[in-house]
């Protein structure tokens, strides 16, 4: 048995499974920075070949299927804590009894593979529904937000599409990452230039309080629910949700004001 | 601009509120270049404090009503504050809305101002500068106003995604008791016009899985003069207006189809009535959905209930229920309904009101039941019933299975064998059953948080969703 050390990296967790079949037995999968070595095993840190990589994800596609591998990068795009000994024991189980097993979920490995990653794909709808777009002065059109998980890259095909003549940023806060996209195409880079003008247009006030009017307006008083409400938009979203971060806990109005 | 549209909003989007339609599902439109994409499965963007979905910037074009209608806010006799939106105010309100992906489009309709036709030339007007001058391509719902000119219908069927005329009442003595300007004619010739136009332009599709391998644009089922049965007398003054020859580019007229709604506790009809109502508008229009909506009194009346009556919520969701079991579980009006039985069992949901009353057909093996049968057992929707004959073609489904299939077993046990097995109660009887289920259920069935609720797929879920409004 092998604690195998990664860098975070899809390549990383796909190296791994290489060396649990090649080298030794994987005891536990974790991120180089947070390992907390243990008696019962040896560590070993896996340095991320392309190579190796590529064997591996070519072999899951072809001994397995395409949707095993869609399913395994979702997987590793959760914050799930066990997501590396998870997505292991799934391609284990995939290899040994190719394609069909990914499609029972009555094994324990396919099952808690699908919960997972079915906690990413609703973060990504979730993502559809709650990104709030400002237009800055500039005629961009800039959003902030902060999933659990790290789906950035899962809806910039959505809006793409959506925005085909406006140029748009995403920015998660919470890893320090942006989509920039103009035209159909966007890319991924890290955080916002440092001297990025995020200076709102002059009527994006205007248009946030209309909203919020409208908001407050098409609820129906005899029906108010806020236990509802709450469950399919949780409050921990609410702080970039143009009509709720009014009541978001902690919310500072000074934080949203106009830039100047 | 913004105090002026701010109190216009207020007005337009509170005389709005009460209709319930939100779902914006159905029309896959793809961006040409211009902005906007409405996404196939309907995104809900937030959640108003009653818990209800908002997809669409849903208002009023305008609620200065010249119409009298005994259930209504915007009644021509009542005292309230009234507007007018300019079309391109509200179309310049709807890009801006869009863009910051508050909304997916717009939901439009409207009271009667001056008359139906200057009404719809002004929202036709507003639509086509959306389309044309901002260049929206995002979702588009537009209420049809009983009374409107063929033309004009047309017209905006050629920029909205779904066009519905509200049908109100389910029966015509109703009608002409809430809606008296209102006439059976002037409601029926718009949505006869529109399922015809529908299939000329080959894009009409059906409610749910209903017409399931018909072909439904067949020239044949263009209704004609007497189509309708007793509708007919009513609406047979529409003339084809699509040429055939000049076929419009299919999907472009209403390609998400046509809606209606029905109010539901305003008069005494029975469940019975108005879903017999809505089969009939399912097949005889094929048109995609007849939402409810449960009537919440507004106004004092002395031919409604009284003010401080609770809206029937619980009674629109069992309605919800078994028109949900008409569109895709191919069960028939008559088999829920009839006799002695005029409404819903308010306590179990109608599938399984339905199967108490048949047990003789139950409890039915899961290995060996055919996809059709399997759909009629409480508790097993068309992804569970997929999944059971996957996986029983590998090896046979265990009753520890089921749950994880997404079957909601605390239903399903009563009514299967697995393996011969079964796991329900001892007593294989109706009333046993249904307290068992009672107890357990506790009442928590109403809600929509139940397990087989969370099990359903999103778009499903979504839809419900958006008309529901009840937990
Ligand atoms: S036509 Fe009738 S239902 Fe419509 S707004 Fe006027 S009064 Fe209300």
């Amino acid at each position: 048995m092998m604690d195998y050390l990664y860098d975070g990296t899809f390549e990383g967790i796909l190296n791994c499974v290489y060396h649990h079949y090649y080298t030794d037995r994987a005891g536990r999968i974790c991120l180089k920075e947070e390992y907390q070595p243990s008696l019962l095993n040896d560590f070993m840190e896996v340095e991320t070949d392309s190579a190796k990589a590529t064997l591996v994800y070519d072999a899951i596609e072809e001994k397995i299927s395409t949707y095993a591998l869609q399913t395994v990068y979702r997987a590793y795009l959760s914050n799930d804590p066990e997501k590396e000994m998870k997505i292991l024991r799934y391609l284990v189980l995939g290899f040994r009894d190719n394609y069909a097993a990914a499609h029972h979920r009555t094994d324990q490995a396919v099952f808690e593979m699908e919960t997972m990653v079915k906690k990413v794909r609703c973060e990504k709808e979730r993502m559809l529904q709650f990104v709030r777009f400002e237009v800055l002065a500039s005629n961009i059109l800039y959003a902030e937000i902060e999933p659990d998980n790290d789906v950035l890259e899962l809806i910039g095909d959505h809006f793409s599409d959506r925005f085909k003549n406006d140029p748009f940023i995403i920015r998660d806060v919470k890893r320090d990452k942006a989509m920039f996209a103009y035209e159909g195409h966007w890319y991924i880079s890290e955080g916002l230039p440092s001297d990025f003008d995020l200076t709102r247009s002059d009527d994006e006030i205007a248009y946030q309080h209309l909203w919020q009017t409208y908001f407050d307006h098409i609820a129906i008083k005899e029906r108010i629910n806020p236990g509802c409400q709450r469950n399919f938009m949780p409050a921990r979203y609410w702080k970039h949700l143009t009509e709720m971060k009014r009541k978001a806990p902690g919310y500072d109005a000074a934080i949203f004001t106009v830039g100047v | 601009m913004e105090e002026v549209l701010m109190k216009k909003l207020q007005i337009l989007a509170d005389s709005a509120k009460y209709d319930v339609s939100c779902s914006s599902s159905g029309a896959d439109r793809n961006n040409n270049g211009r902005m906007g994409s409405a996404h196939a499965a309907g995104i809900c963007h937030s959640w108003g404090a009653d818990g209800r979905c908002i997809s669409l910037l849903k208002v009023l074009f305008t609620n200065k009503c010249e119409y009298n209608c005994e259930y209504c806010v915007n009644r021509r006799t009542n005292d309230c504050p009234r507007a007018s939106f300019e079309p391109d105010e509200l179309a310049r309100l709807t890009v801006e809305f869009y863009k910051r992906n508050y909304i997916e489009g717009l939901f439009l309709s409207s009271a009667v101002e001056v008359s139906p036709d200057y009404t719809a030339e002004r929202i036709l007007r507003c639509l086509q500068l959306l389309r044309f001058r901002y260049g929206f391509a995002g979702y588009i719902h537009a209420k049809i106003i009983p009374g409107v000119s063929p033309e004009i219908l047309h017209q905006i069927g050629l920029v909205a995604d779904r066009l519905s005329v509200n049908i109100e009442m389910p029966t015509s003595q109703s009608l002409a008791a809430f809606a008296p300007q209102k006439k059976p004619k002037q409601i029926f010739a718009p949505m006869k016009q529109i399922t015809n136009t529908l299939i000329e332009t080959r894009a009409l599709k059906g409610p749910g899985t209903m017409f399931k391998g018909d072909r439904l644009n067949s020239p044949d089922n263009i209704i004609g003069p007497m189509g309708l049965e007793d509708v007919t007398s009513m609406g047979n003054d529409t003339r084809a207006l699509v040429d055939p020859r000049k076929r419009a580019r299919k999907g472009s007229f209403a390609a998400a189809g046509q809606t209606t709604q029905m109010i539901v506790g305003a008069g005494n009809e029975t469940d019975f009535s108005i879903l017999t109502t809505s089969e009939n508008l399912y097949r005889t229009f094929k048109m995609k959905r007849v939402y409810y909506s449960a009537y919440i009194p507004v106004v004092d009346s002395p031919i409604l209930p009284d003010k401080s009556t609770a809206p029937p919520l619980a009674r629109e969701h069992r309605i919800y229920q078994a028109d949900w079991l008409l569109r895709f579980y191919g069960f028939r009006v008559e088999e829920l309904l009839g006799g002695k039985n005029q409404n819903l069992d308010p306590d179990v949901d109608p599938k399984v009101m339905w199967a108490l009353r048949n047990l003789d057909k139950f409890p039915v093996e899961v290995n060996r039941a055919s996809y059709e049968e399997l759909m009629r057992i409480p508790g097993i929707g068309h992804i569970s019933a997929r999944r059971i004959i996957r996986q029983r073609s590998f090896r046979a489904v265990k009753f520890e299975d089921l749950k994880k299939m997404g079957v909601a077993v605390k239903r399903a046990r009563y009514f299967v064998l697995c393996c011969g097995r079964y796991y329900g109660q001892r007593k294989f009887e109706p009333e046993t059953i249904r307290n068992s289920m009672l107890q357990m259920e506790n009442g928590q069935q109403l809600s929509m948080f139940d397990n087989n609720w969370r099990r359903l797929e999103e778009g499903e879920r979504q839809e419900k969703l958006a008309l529901a409004g009840v937990i």
